[in-house]
């Protein structure tokens, strides 16, 4: 039992989990609807599509690189699915997803061939295909926002879909989301690719080692092309869930929000030079993220603070990390 | 062929060659003293923030936080520039208090550079975190100094440094080509910029060659936080105003730019004569795209297409030269 106690207490993330924990004291303390029920089931609804994005990053990260370019994904995947449907007059959200997730999947497949066969660096790849990516949406599909009316029903539908539902006290209803189902069904997906599968083993041995994992045998390519294919892929449904929570779409969107996620992963514990992370890790830095977002005001801080504590949050994080690995390496003689 | 410089030439004939295209193709817009003199004081701010992530760069990280220096001691200044100068001033005390609108915007523009190096150096942060964290936290601190909103109405004297003219090239290009020597200066002849060149190329091999990794990584950052200062000094006085949150597009541009210029982003190679020529290719492009209309979501997508394609290029360029070199070995 004491061993257990010290092995679970030896992940980073544990400590994570006890800042949210105090975190949450405090926000219930100054606000008392804070724990309560239906504000955590409306916590998971609105952050289970940062949470689906979060993951997909972190794969990235795990395998030593960086995809910014997925919150374009997301947003031609939503807008285009979007159009189609209206274009066509189909109604049906699972055309809706196969189609955001077919776009998801080729322009993550363009990242993938640019940065597997081309081997160029991957923070400047995806930032040139997420201006290019954003940049065409703009100029070759549209720029008109669709707004309520016009948006098919099947989104707005799916957005209200409950697993199960409870009732207040003066008859009304609220429930857990279909999201927080999808959500979990990524995470068990990844988790499994990544534990079991040796598709999972290539991508920590190439984040570890890249030239171990060259000569291991690992098949570099492939696996490089399948990570951002499958980012695409996750983007994809991101913008589906997006466009169905807000019942609104406007291709200026998503773009942007970057930041958050990556705050989220890297406070999650994930390594940017790969190789180390744990999806628990990711999912708790995306709780932290949004509780923050959402509930700086009730601390007694504007929205103008937000900016300046994301970016602090960033930094006195990643220097924790950063600086027990460098303790680390100068201790076993390792460098760089 | 030339080694070094060969990467230059080419550039060199790209940006001839558009001049040339343009010139038969829409001379009556382009081929005026107007044009020119806009693009000539529309190319510093731009260069300079270029030319701060090819330092950066240099040293195989890359400074992400450069537009966000830029806004923040924009603002700082603004608000000296605003709150200290009344009306009934005399000329010199306004002269004085441009002055010290400048030296303090040039100063926190140290300090910022200062603190990505300390974080990138002596606690071990990654570049990319470290300067995306400081990206964020210095926009952060100008919104909350100006509660987001704009600062206006900065003294006559001080807007003569973005819209004045000597003779007939505007002001700002003139301290941009100064500053692009100075750098290629120091880049090229001093043990400081040979130092950087060297870490960027191998940062175990100049550890053990007994070059101080921290001091030029510190150094490094701040004379990138330096040049940003120095830009927004030329933007707010160029547009009489101040709002954070100006200036975001020129990040990616900034890559795409020096990027095209020759610098590799794994450190070590690049040179001054590259990334400039390159800003002037973009600022042609930028001006072509305006007079023909092209809608900025189009222009968005060609600045992304076009580092996607130079970097191709250069790929194929890289592995075509290993391969002839190869062949020489083996006659």
């Amino acid at each position: 039992m004491k061993k257990k106690i010290k092995r679970i207490f030896s992940h980073s993330e544990i400590y994570l989990f006890f800042i949210i924990i105090i975190f949450s004291i405090i926000l219930t303390s100054i606000n008392p609807s804070f724990l309560t029920l239906e504000n955590l089931f409306d916590l998971i609804k609105s952050s289970a599509g940062m949470g689906i994005l979060a993951v997909g990053f972190f794969i990235v990260l795990l395998s030593g690189g960086i995809d910014v370019s997925f919150t374009a994904i997301a947003i031609a995947g939503q807008y285009i699915s979007a159009n189609v449907l209206m274009a066509t007059g189909v109604d049906n959200i699972y055309l809706a997803f196969l189609i955001s997730c077919s776009v998801g999947i080729l322009l993550g497949a363009i990242n993938g061939l640019l940065i597997s066969v081309f081997k160029l660096p991957t923070l400047i790849v995806t930032l040139g295909t997420l201006s290019a990516f954003h940049g065409a949406l703009l100029a070759f599909v549209g720029t008109k926002a669709i707004n309520t009316a016009e948006l098919p029903d099947c989104f707005k539908v799916f957005g209200h879909n409950n697993i199960f539902v409870l009732t207040r006290a003066d008859g009304t209803s609220y429930g857990l989301s279909v999201y927080a189902l999808i959500l979990l069904g990524v995470v068990i997906m990844s988790w499994l690719i990544l534990k079991y599968t040796m598709l999972g083993r290539g991508i920590h041995a190439i984040g570890g080692n890249r030239d171990s994992a060259v000569r291991a045998g690992f098949n570099i390519v492939g696996i490089q092309f399948f990570i951002y294919c499958y980012v695409g892929f996750l983007a994809g449904i991101m913008g589906v869930m997006h466009i169905s929570l807000l019942r609104y779409s406007n291709p200026m969107y998503i773009v942007g929000t970057e930041l958050g996620v990556i705050a989220a992963v890297v406070l999650g514990g994930a390594r940017i030079t790969g190789g180390t992370g744990s999806i628990i890790g990711t999912l708790l830095g995306v709780v932290m993220i949004s509780i923050l977002e959402k509930n700086l005001v009730l601390m007694g801080l504007s929205s103008y603070w937000h900016q300046l504590f994301v970016g602090l949050i960033i930094i006195i994080s990643v220097s924790i990390t950063s600086y027990q690995n460098k303790r680390r390496g100068i201790r076993s003689l390792t460098f760089r | 062929m030339l080694g070094k410089y060969s990467k230059t030439i080419v550039l060199f004939t790209i940006m001839v060659g558009i001049i040339i295209i343009m010139s038969i193709f829409i001379p009556d817009k382009f081929l005026t003293v107007i044009n020119f003199q806009s693009m000539a004081s529309q190319i510093p701010e731009f260069g300079l923030l270029a030319l701060a992530m090819m330092i950066a760069m240099m040293t195989g990280g890359i400074d992400l936080s450069v537009v966000s220096i830029t806004n923040l001691t924009g603002v700082i200044a603004a608000v000296i520039l605003t709150k200290l100068v009344s009306p009934q001033m005399g000329e010199g005390l306004i002269t004085l208090i441009i002055i010290l609108a400048i030296l303090v915007a040039i100063i926190s523009s140290l300090v910022c550079g200062l603190l990505s190096g300390v974080l990138i150096a002596y606690v071990g942060v990654p570049p990319i975190l470290a300067t995306l964290g400081t990206m964020g936290l210095f926009l952060g601190i100008a919104i909350v100094i100006t509660e987001g909103h704009g600062i206006t109405g900065f003294p006559d004297k001080f807007l003569f440094i973005g819209s004045g003219t000597i003779w007939i090239i505007p002001v700002p290009f003139i301290i941009f080509i100064v500053c692009a020597l100075i750098v290629a200066l120091v880049l090229n002849k001093t043990s400081l910029g040979l130092s950087i060149q060297m870490l960027g190329s191998n940062p175990v091999a100049s550890w053990f060659a007994g070059i101080s990794n921290n001091s030029i990584l510190v150094k490094t950052y701040m004379i990138s936080g330096l040049l940003a200062g120095i830009s927004s000094v030329i933007m707010i006085s160029r547009v009489n105003s101040m709002r954070p949150g100006y200036g975001y597009a020129y990040l990616l541009t900034a890559i795409l730019v020096i990027v095209l210029g020759g610098v590799n982003p794994s450190g070590g190679f690049g040179t001054i004569t590259g990334v400039v020529v390159g800003v002037i290719i973009l600022q042609l492009l930028q001006s072509g795209f305006n007079i023909l209309a092209f809608s900025p979501f189009f222009k968005k997508f060609i600045w992304g297409f076009m580092l996607l394609l130079v970097m191709v290029i250069n790929f194929i360029i890289a592995k075509y030269q290993q391969r002839s070199r190869k062949l020489k070995i083996h006659p």
